[in-house]
């Protein structure tokens, strides 16, 4: 092969792959502008026209390298960082979670419209007119029939409409009816239409479908003043108020809340509600105290005794390379698994633990024992790797330092513990601030070991004893009764600014951000 | 003579030690493999010592129809190597720009790239599931409860990490051979394919396997991602047969954890040199 048969192959290969990569996203934006989502499709679009610019052209060198990658971290780490953010200044939870137009739809079209007293009730045949969704309806009682098509109720007169040999309507002017498995997938969108029944005395009257094959005399019993915010009930008589906190509520009773409700923007609300409702601030302290004593003690440990181990072998014992290798067997093994092995291993009933030691203790219902054991198992887990990096250090000591304090006549002792101890926690400090980031965030470890527990549900909390922050947030947004994905990014956001401190003060310390090349 | 047992006396501490500790290392492992060959169902019943050996956990492992461990594995190790080899490729190609080319806020965004490899991606927990819920809505195979999506979480999380990484072995690189390449009038894409990535073979291996073993072990995203039997990783499926109150089974947990353990635990062995060289560089395993 030439070179110059090779430059122009990769020359192909590389404008085929632009073109099929653009083609793609090109699609996609197409895609999402049709589904409405004006955002996505515009995002979509952008980066199509930047890996035209970028790669059909000889300029932008440096972009070429890290376009995929900036890519990737500003969609999938950056975006929902920002995210986030947004939604934790947002009353955002279960009955709370579409936008106002969509809740106020639902309140007007489906939720207020309710049968009526009459109990007048038909049978339907699912069609189209007029290129929407419509009902052809027989009344049970009187056998009228009549057409529920463009939001309106027609009554059809005798000879208008067709019917079979058992009476049942089967088609009229302007109506098609569905066949086969058609009469069945609109179902559920059929009971979400209203159709207005035509009536000189009352203008609120309508016909609905329950989804099920028949269909009602309905009320409107729900009406919005858009001018004034407030929502009518025509049954009752009583207004709604926004409350502005994303539900109409009755101004005499706070409590009465209409659902669905929507998102409403209310920035400090999450914040104020952790640091001052007693409900949530407390055990949000808790759990804030015992993420960092988890997070210090843990690595404490792990590091102490990685550290006792590597200086155990730093001379030449007997063995020494058979023991390695099964030291460093913990951290070989997935760390979930070992998790889980271990949870097995504390149990009550048919664990490990208790039949070594002839006991019945349950650790999982005690705070202390479940924190302890989070701390046994997280030393099992992470003591390897200090053990691994405390060797490395030890090896890389200068050796003539050693030799210097030596010949001063120091003993083996004062040059262990005045000369290299202080240089290997040196060498150490920067990976053991890492690793109390890292378990300040071990979900996996809290998670699949304890969930957290002992929780107290009598109570009603939903923090247990050994929760951190992460895991905690976690139950808040998916786990609990009620999800809570505002709160849930409150304390994500906080987590986040406790975490980027402790980075910023570390990466300060150590200078490497003054040191970035 | 009276010295070198001294010295024999002053090292027994550290055989002490040393037996202790590996005891402690091997307990786990041992429970785990005595269960997998006890069928009564706990993680050692009523003995540590097995009185008798059976196959029936791993039997039921690979024939019982309601439990596609192999499925499990085969998701766990499609995602984790497409994750894994893609994000550092691309990861690779961003250090080099970082490491070898001038551009304008190229400071700038090593300062902010370092402090988001901080950040777990999981912590946006919430968003990301409202977004790829979102992404669900327009595009259904690669919203949430996919794989693909998943592989895209994944893919933007350690983006950050191993680009980081990456380019502190590139440093490392004599500026001179590129120098060199350049004077010769060789591109930046050339040096880059021809010259950079060929050095960076070993440092790609240990970045890979670590990038690896992280996706093989995470457990939060996926248990939220994948609700479908068939769609689990292994992390989440080995989860399931022990996570609940009720009719725990440890026998076919402890058998999966053995079957789905020994590669990766052989792979580790095997690559140890260069793992501890890369963990020493400042990654920490997740």
């Amino acid at each position: 092969m030439t070179s110059k048969f090779r430059k122009s192959l990769a020359l192909i290969a590389k404008f085929v792959l632009l073109a099929i990569t653009v083609g793609i996203l090109g699609n996609m934006a197409y895609l999402a502008y049709l589904a409405n989502e004006g955002l996505m499709g515009t995002v979509l679009a952008v980066l199509a026209v930047g890996a035209i610019l970028i790669y059909s052209t000889p300029r932008f060198t440096a972009s070429k390298f890290f376009y995929p990658g900036i890519i990737f971290l500003l969609l999938f780490v950056i975006t929902p960082v920002i995210y986030t953010a947004v939604m934790s200044t947002y009353n955002y939870k279960d009955g709370n979670l579409i936008t106002k137009d969509q809740a106020l739809t639902q309140l007007i079209d489906v939720t207020g419209i309710v049968p009526d007293e009459s109990g007048v009730s038909y049978e339907y045949i699912p069609g189209r007119c007029k290129g929407e969704l419509a009902m052809l309806l027989k009344n049970i009682d009187t056998e009228e029939v009549s057409l529920a098509c463009d939001s309106r109720v027609t009554p059809l007169a005798e000879g208008q409409y067709t019917i079979d040999e058992f009476g049942v309507p089967t088609g009229a002017e302007g109506f098609t009816a569905f066949v086969g498995d058609e009469q069945f997938a609109y179902d559920e969108e059929i009971a979400n239409l209203k159709f207005k029944i035509e009536d000189p005395a009352a203008d609120n009257r309508y016909i609905r479908a329950d989804g099920a094959g028949m269909a009602f005399d309905a009320i409107q019993t729900l009406t919005y003043d858009a001018e004034k915010d407030e929502l009518y009930n025509t049954v009752n008589g009583l207004t709604y108020v926004n409350n502005g906190n994303g539900n109409f509520v009755n101004p005499n009773n706070p409590d009465e809340k209409i659902f669905p409700g929507w998102r409403q923007l209310n920035p400090a609300q999450n914040y104020a509600k952790i640091l001052t409702d007693p409900v949530l601030r407390d055990p949000f302290i808790r759990v804030f105290i015992w993420t960092i004593v988890f997070a210090f003690t843990t690595v404490v440990m792990m590091g102490f005794v990685g550290l006792l181990v590597a200086v155990a072998l730093d001379k030449r014992i007997r063995f020494r390379n058979i023991y390695r290798g099964l030291l460093i067997l913990p951290y070989a093994m997935p760390s979930f698994m070992s998790i889980l092995i271990w949870a097995g291993m504390f149990n009550r009933d048919y664990g490990a633990i208790n039949t070594l030691f002839g006991t019945d203790l349950d650790f999982f219902n005690n705070p202390w024992s479940a924190r302890a054991m989070l701390l046994i198992v997280n030393l099992w887990l992470g003591f390897p790797y200090f053990y691994m990096i405390s060797t490395g250090a030890l090896q890389a000591l200068p050796t003539d330092l050693e030799e210097a304090a030596a010949l001063d006549g120091a003993t083996e002792k004062q040059i262990f513990f005045r000369i290299k101890m202080p240089l290997v926690l040196q060498i150490l400090s920067p990976l053991l601030i890492a690793s109390v980031a890292f378990n300040f965030n071990n979900f996996n470890l809290v998670y699949l070991l304890t969930k957290g527990g002992p929780t107290n549900v009598l109570d009603g909390e939903t923090a247990g004893a050994t929760d951190i922050l992460i895991t905690y947030a976690y139950k808040t947004a998916f786990a609990g009764a009620e999800q809570n994905l505002g709160l849930a990014s409150a304390i994500s956001v906080i987590v986040f600014i406790i975490v980027g401190i402790v980075s910023l003060w570390s990466l300060k310390r150590s200078k490497v951000l003054e040191e970035v090349r | 003579m009276a010295k070198k047992q001294s010295r024999e006396a002053s090292h027994a501490w550290r055989h002490i030690f040393i037996w202790g500790m590996i005891l402690f290392a091997l307990f786990p492992i041992y429970v785990v493999i005595t269960s997998s060959l006890n069928n009564s169902g706990g993680l050692s019943t009523s003995s540590l010592i097995p009185k008798k050996i059976s196959f029936d956990n791993y039997r039921s492992l690979f024939n019982d129809d309601s439990i596609p461990f192999m499925r499990w594995i085969l998701n766990s190790i499609i995602l984790a190597s497409l994750n894994a080899v893609i994000s550092v490729m691309v990861g690779i190609a961003a250090a080099f720009a970082f490491s070898r080319l001038k551009f304008k806020g190229r400071k700038l965004s090593l300062q902010a790239l370092l402090l988001v490899q901080v950040f777990p991606s999981f912590l946006a927990l919430a968003a990301i599931y409202v977004i790829m819920e979102r992404i669900y809505n327009v595009f259904p195979s690669i919203g949430l409860g996919t794989m693909w999506g998943l592989l895209l979480v994944y893919l933007g999380g350690s983006m950050g990490a191993n680009a980081w990484l990456l380019k502190g072995f590139l440093d490392s690189i004599p500026a001179d051979l590129d120098e060199a390449a350049k004077i010769d009038g060789a591109s930046s894409v050339q040096i880059f394919w021809l010259i950079f990535l060929p050095l960076s073979v070993p440092i790609l291996i240990v970045t890979t396997l670590l990038s690896f073993i992280g996706t093989f072990n995470e457990f939060v995203l996926a248990s939220l991602f994948l609700q479908e039997v068939n769609e689990r990783t292994v992390a989440v499926g080995l989860q399931s047969f022990v996570g609940s109150n009720f009719g725990a089974n440890w026998g076919a947990f402890a058998a999966g954890s053995v079957v789905a353990s020994v590669p990766l635990v052989a792979l580790f062995l095997s690559l140890q040199k260069y793992v501890v060289s890369g963990v020493t560089a400042g990654s920490v395993k997740g």
